[in-house]
């Protein structure tokens, strides 16, 4: 039986490293303009928010959120021995392992928790081609969808009727006629779930409506999509979307605006359609990135650094700041990066046990502190 | 139905590469059984389309940031060799010897790995492990390099013998910490600044650079060891030799070898716990191995031409990895006769399908069998598989389409028309079942020879794709 | 016989960068009249960002860059050269649009010409592009095997040379280049040699023989010529600069010999751990797997040609685009030692 108007978490990644000095700007600090004399924002363009940080001037829909007291803002936020490659890095974050390589991810674990008989063949639901490792693990089942429009099985059969009709056949050979072995018994267990599956998306994607009206862009998109299935009520409780690439060492005045405009953009639509159709308080989003980047700028952008910046926002979120906002002074600099202060893994800790009602020790491993910014009164 | 001797060949050149096409069988089946394994075995592929070609149109294919980029050069040679046995056995060691980008951030240096496979990968196993050892891929990726004497890391000491030669059970902690001793010293060269670059992705100044094994005397601990049982003052060759003397050796790689070219084995991990499917096949791999003095194109030799491979009973007995399907569909389909940019793209497929190659999940690689299956991965591999048999544009599939057109005799049947294109599809054997249902949609479509237009045959073909049989090997 | 001839490194320029200042998989580069150097990138299919023209100047300060990755009016696919016309319009080809792409030297699109095909006008993967005297445009048309000639326009006025591996015929050509009024050299990749040709199309000679040896050429990518009527060849598949005299002899090659450019000191200097690794590290070494195998050499070995895509001559300096490494090396004349 499907659970009405069931909490659930929306992870969007900003892949690339996402500089978190040009995104909470700590404006009225001269050291971040002596140290970014080639890309400091123009400082009365950015949005004050405490009188010594502010957002990015393409931060308005977010800012809106936040005077809404429904943005957490967790500063600082890292891991022990920064690594500044992205893909170590982002493993690092997708698995909440730090020292060693892990093969499965926080989110996968966390499914299969939730769903551990898998009964819910979209219990996740990745937009996006290919499966984030955060996603991943043993005998977890995540729908990864590209666009929720032409989402399906053979897609190439020209024609719904016609589609329909060879999906007819294709149900047949996977049906239970079918001899048995082992690879078999796999194989039409999973090609039906895949059916189910892909029906029950394609049902999302059919009901929706609306009167919000998206741009036209993947971040956008995605988040239109996810808002569909949320409508749907079918059970799914995570799901997962990526922008980028904020892997901005050149140039990076020009792209990270656009990246930030179109996401802070998407979450204000995204929102607004949440509360069109009552479901604000059911939803979280978290923004993360594998890692902040270099206090000091390249002459047109920055390289990689550690210590970021992520937010958690939703009508269940008590809006504030967490973690602290790391000193920008030399001497509490590591190697020319922010110092992080408060680990990746408690912000995971607080949404496991805080928000999805899950115990997040077996997940991650070990207890972590958590944060408060989940509102419980709700 | 085909004959016997085409599905005996067309078994063999599915495991010993990714599949025939009609044509390919019925030469093959001309030379003799024997024969076509031995050809194998022992001739050098040729690559239709050169290094040239590719670094002319995909400059520096091999070394660009993301391991896909790789990957997409190594797909290439599969889908453009003559025999691509070699770049099958690649991807066996690269299966059981799992290096992955994300610690080394340096697509050159597991492209020099992969190459190693195919250079090293039907020799000795000693001198594969040799290799290995001083592959600087590997180094990175179980911290040799971090391992110093009076301060040794162990991890590449635990995987050599946990995962890369005798499994667990076969030794002690000691011993891990004897073999991790015996491999101080063995580092890359300009360590300092290869892992500076690889733990920032570093380009800069002038992109990428492949790296080198560097023996470092002054780091290696020269005192006595003792390694299961044996007692001396062992370096890395010396461990790598007692190793390879073991039985425990010989039994894993015979279980490895028998996983990938015969049928599916459970997971490694499984292995302490659940017996072989064929324990006999196991020994008398095994015993191949110290006949043949660990030489692997002779356990190979001897496989191809055992009763337990040949046997029926074993036939599609394998679910494919998704390169093995990639790879497999892009042979038929016969697409990217020449360098183009959808190579990648495509490429990127074996990721969606869970196998990203030169990504594996962990050290352990991947979970083979019926574990690349869930409704995730089903759906990417049944919609990639049909949508490159439908496309009637294919080189591989117009050809295809002419053959039915030509081959058409009388009286059309749709009988007539499911055979033959199992046949062209490297006659693949299907169940009454799914016959049935061939039959009933063919039946649905096409009455006559006038119906066989592109969009019918299309429309037959992404079905073809689409059906529980091409996903087995 | 001891080499009596010399070429030299004079400096390096560029740095690798996907967007701004720098190139990724440079292919070729032009010069205005006003000695700004404009870098054509080819970028990679993992990361198209790389595909645009960054400009540039001898004294490497950097003046920006435009166009990017895409089928619209202005952008690239797989871009493949560039030259710019006597107005200071720039010309790009690409070889997977099948299309030449006429731009202002601010960037601006102004038309475009050519599609896929065999006849007159039409490409089957455009290459190298050089203006004569008068203003007429060489293109090289690489898989049809043959040059065509355009007006500033892209009208076409005619075409010389076919697909084939005889005297004057041509197989998977490259790069261009005009000289001395009247004569164009072909950079015939496929049959590894350059062909010298008059601006009429007759066939002329042919230089450079197949191998890996001093003498030999292994798929030329472009070649430039000396006031002396030197040749120089970018030997692509050796990863060498060749020099031969106006008679086709031999002179003398290099392997190459790059240095920090001013942005690689730059990039250094912010990033200092970086740095300090590099001044501890041994750059440059022997390794058995070297022998016949230049492209694993330079894989391995940062100062090395790795890929030479084009050659060019400006006021007595050689620059050479050296495509995997991301960078432009200068060289002087070959001179007499």
């Amino acid at each position: 039986m499907i659970e009405q108007k069931e909490r659930s978490l929306v992870v969007i990644q900003l892949s690339g490293g996402n500089d978190a000095m040009n995104t909470l700007v700590p404006y009225t600090n001269g050291i971040y303009h002596d140290s970014r004399s080639a890309i400091h924002l123009t400082e009365n363009k950015i949005i004050d928010i405490n009188g010594s940080l502010g957002f990015h001037p393409e931060m308005g829909e977010i800012n809106k959120l936040w005077n809404q007291n429904k943005v957490a803002v967790i500063n600082g936020i890292g891991y022990p021995v920064p690594n500044r490659s992205h893909f170590r890095s982002m493993d690092i974050w997708h698995t909440a392992e730090s020292e060693t390589i892990a093969s499965d991810g926080w989110l996968g674990r966390t499914i299969r928790e939730i769903d551990p008989k898998h009964k819910n063949v979209v219990t996740a639901v990745n937009f996006g081609r290919g499966l984030p490792r955060a996603l991943v693990c043993k005998d977890v089942p995540v729908a990864s969808v590209g666009d929720l429009n032409t989402y399906g099985l053979m897609p190439d059969i020209k024609g719904s009727v016609q589609r329909e009709n060879v999906l007819n056949y294709f149900s047949r050979m996977y049906g239970p006629n079918q001899g048995r072995d082992a690879i078999l018994n796999t194989l039409s267990e999973n090609g039906v779930s895949a059916m189910t599956g892909v029906d029950i998306l394609s049902r999302a994607n059919s009901q929706y409506s609306s009167s919000v009206e998206y741009a036209d862009n993947p971040i956008s998109n995605n988040l239109k999509d996810i808002a569909k299935v949320i409508f749907a009520n079918v059970g799914t409780k995570i799901y997962y979307a990526q922008q980028g690439s904020f892997d901005t060492h050149a140039g990076e005045l020009f792209n990270h605006a656009k990246l930030w405009k179109d996401l802070s953009d998407a979450l204000g639509d995204f929102f607004e359609d949440l509360r069109e159709h009552d479901r604000e308080n059911d939803v979280t989003v978290l923004l993360f990135s594998e890692f902040g980047r270099r206090i000091e700028d390249n002459g047109s952008g920055t390289d990689h650094g550690s210590g970021g910046v992520a937010f958690v926002l939703g009508g269940s979120v008590k809006g504030g700041f967490y973690g602290e906002q790391p000193s920008l002074e030399l001497s509490e600099q590591v190697e020319g990066d922010m110092k992080y202060n408060n680990d990746f893994r408690c912000t995971y800790a607080t949404l496991l046990d805080q928000w999805l009602g899950i115990d997040s020790v077996p997940i991650l491993g070990k207890n972590y502190e958590q944060h408060n910014f989940i509102n419980t009164g709700i | 139905m085909s004959s016997n001797e085409i599905l005996l060949m067309a078994h063999l050149m599915r495991r010993v590469g990714f599949g025939s096409t009609k044509d390919e069988l019925n030469k093959y089946v001309k030379k003799g059984y024997d024969n076509q394994v031995d050809e194998i075995l022992d001739l050098e592929p040729n690559y239709e389309v050169s290094t040239h070609m590719i670094n002319r149109y995909q400059p520096d294919y091999e070394s660009p940031m993301g391991s896909s980029a790789n990957g997409a050069t190594w797909l290439y040679r599969m889908v453009w060799s003559d025999f691509p046995f070699k770049d099958k056995i690649s991807l066996f060691w690269h299966g059981i010897f799992a290096t992955g980008y994300a610690k080394l951030a340096n697509g050159y240096v597991l492209a020099d790995q992969i190459k190693m496979f195919s250079n090293y990968g039907l020799g000795n196993y000693q001198d594969l492990l040799l290799q290995l050892s001083k592959d600087p891929a590997m180094i990175i990726w179980l911290d040799n390099c971090e391992s110093h004497k009076g301060a040794i890391n162990e991890n590449y000491g635990r995987e050599l013998l946990e995962l890369f030669s005798m499994g667990t059970g076969n030794y002690t902690e000691k011993d891990i910490k004897e073999v991790a001793r015996a491999f101080t010293g063995w580092t890359i060269a300009n360590k300092d600044y290869m892992t500076a670059k690889s733990q920032r992705d570093s380009v800069w100044p002038y992109g990428r650079l492949a790296m080198h094994f560097e023996y470092k005397e002054d780091d290696h601990d020269g005192d006595e060891k003792t390694f299961l049982g044996e007692t001396g003052k062992f370096n890395g060759e010396d461990i790598i030799e007692i190793i390879c003397k073991q039985k425990a050796t010989a039994k894993f790689i015979s279980r490895h070898i028998y996983s990938f070219f015969v049928e599916d084995e459970p997971p490694v991990p499984e292995w302490p716990y659940k017996k072989p499917n064929n324990p006999e096949a196991i020994e008398a791999l095994s015993e191949v191995y110290f006949d043949k003095g660990y030489n692997i194109k002779e356990m190979l030799r001897f496989l191809f031409k055992s009763k337990f491979f040949k046997s029926e009973k074993v036939w599609n007995k394998r679910v494919k990895s998704p390169i093995e399907l990639v790879a497999g569909t892009l042979r038929i389909t016969k697409e990217f006769h020449r360098p183009d940019k959808e190579q990648s793209l495509t490429n990127s497929h074996t990721q969606f399908m869970g196998q990203h190659a030169m990504n594996p999940p962990s050290v352990e690689g991947w979970h083979w069998g019926t574990e690349w299956l869930d409704s995730g991965t089903v759906v990417e591999r049944v919609n990639f598989s049909s949508s490159k048999l439908g496309n009637v544009n294919n080189l591989g599939i117009r050809k295809i389409i002419d053959n039915i057109k030509s081959n058409i005799s009388n009286q059309f049947t749709p009988e007539f028309l499911i055979e033959i294109v199992l046949e062209e599809l490297g006659a693949i054997i299907v169940s009454k079942t799914t016959k049935e249902t061939l039959n009933d949609f063919v039946k649905s479509k096409i009455d006559s020879e006038k119906d066989l237009t592109d969009d019918n045959l299309s429309e037959f073909l992404q079905l073809v794709g689409a059906m529980p049989e091409y996903q087995r090997t | 016989m001891t080499t009596s001839f010399k070429i030299e490194s004079r400096k390096t320029m560029g740095i690798a960068a996907m967007q701004g200042r720098g190139f990724y998989y440079p292919f070729d580069l032009s010069f205005d009249s006003n000695n700004r150097i404009y870098v054509l990138g080819r970028g990679h299919d993992y990361d198209t960002r790389g595909c645009r023209i960054t400009v540039m100047d001898m004294n490497e300060e950097y003046h920006g860059t435009f166009a990017s990755f895409g089928t619209q009016d202005g952008q690239f696919m797989w871009p493949s050269s560039i030259a710019i016309s006597n107005s200071d319009k720039i010309y790009v080809s690409d070889e997977y649009l099948n299309k030449i792409t006429i731009m202002t030297t601010e960037g601006k699109f102004i038309s475009s010409f050519g599609q896929f095909g065999k006849g007159d006008g039409e490409f089957d993967g455009p290459n190298g592009l050089v203006f004569d005297n008068e203003n007429k445009l060489y293109i090289v048309d690489h898989r049809n095997g043959r040059i065509q000639v355009f007006d500033e326009e892209g009208n076409f006025i005619q075409k010389f040379s076919s697909q084939g591996t005889s005297e004057g015929n041509l197989y998977l050509p490259w790069g261009i280049t005009f000289h001395s009024d009247d004569r164009l050299y072909v950079s015939d990749w496929g049959n590894h040699r350059i062909q010298e040709f008059t601006t009429n199309g007759e066939f002329v000679r042919s230089v450079g023989s197949k191998g890996d040896q001093e003498e030999n050429i292994l798929h030329p990518s472009s070649c430039a010529i000396d006031d002396k009527g030197n040749i120089y060849i970018s030997d692509w598949g050796n990863h060498k600069l060749k020099v031969f005299d106006k008679e086709g002899d031999f002179l003398c090659s290099n392997r190459g010999e790059a240095t920090l450019s001013e942005w690689a000191k730059d990039f250094l200097n912010t990033n200092v751990e970086e740095k300090e690794a590099r001044l501890k590290s041994k750059l440059v070494f022997e390794l058995e797997s070297f022998k016949n195998d230049p492209f694993n050499e330079s894989a391995h070995i940062e100062k090395l040609f790795w890929c030479p895509t084009s050659l060019t001559f400006h006021k007595g300096n050689l620059l050479i685009v050296d495509s995997s490494r991301h960078r432009i090396q200068v060289y002087n004349k070959v001179y007499k030692i």
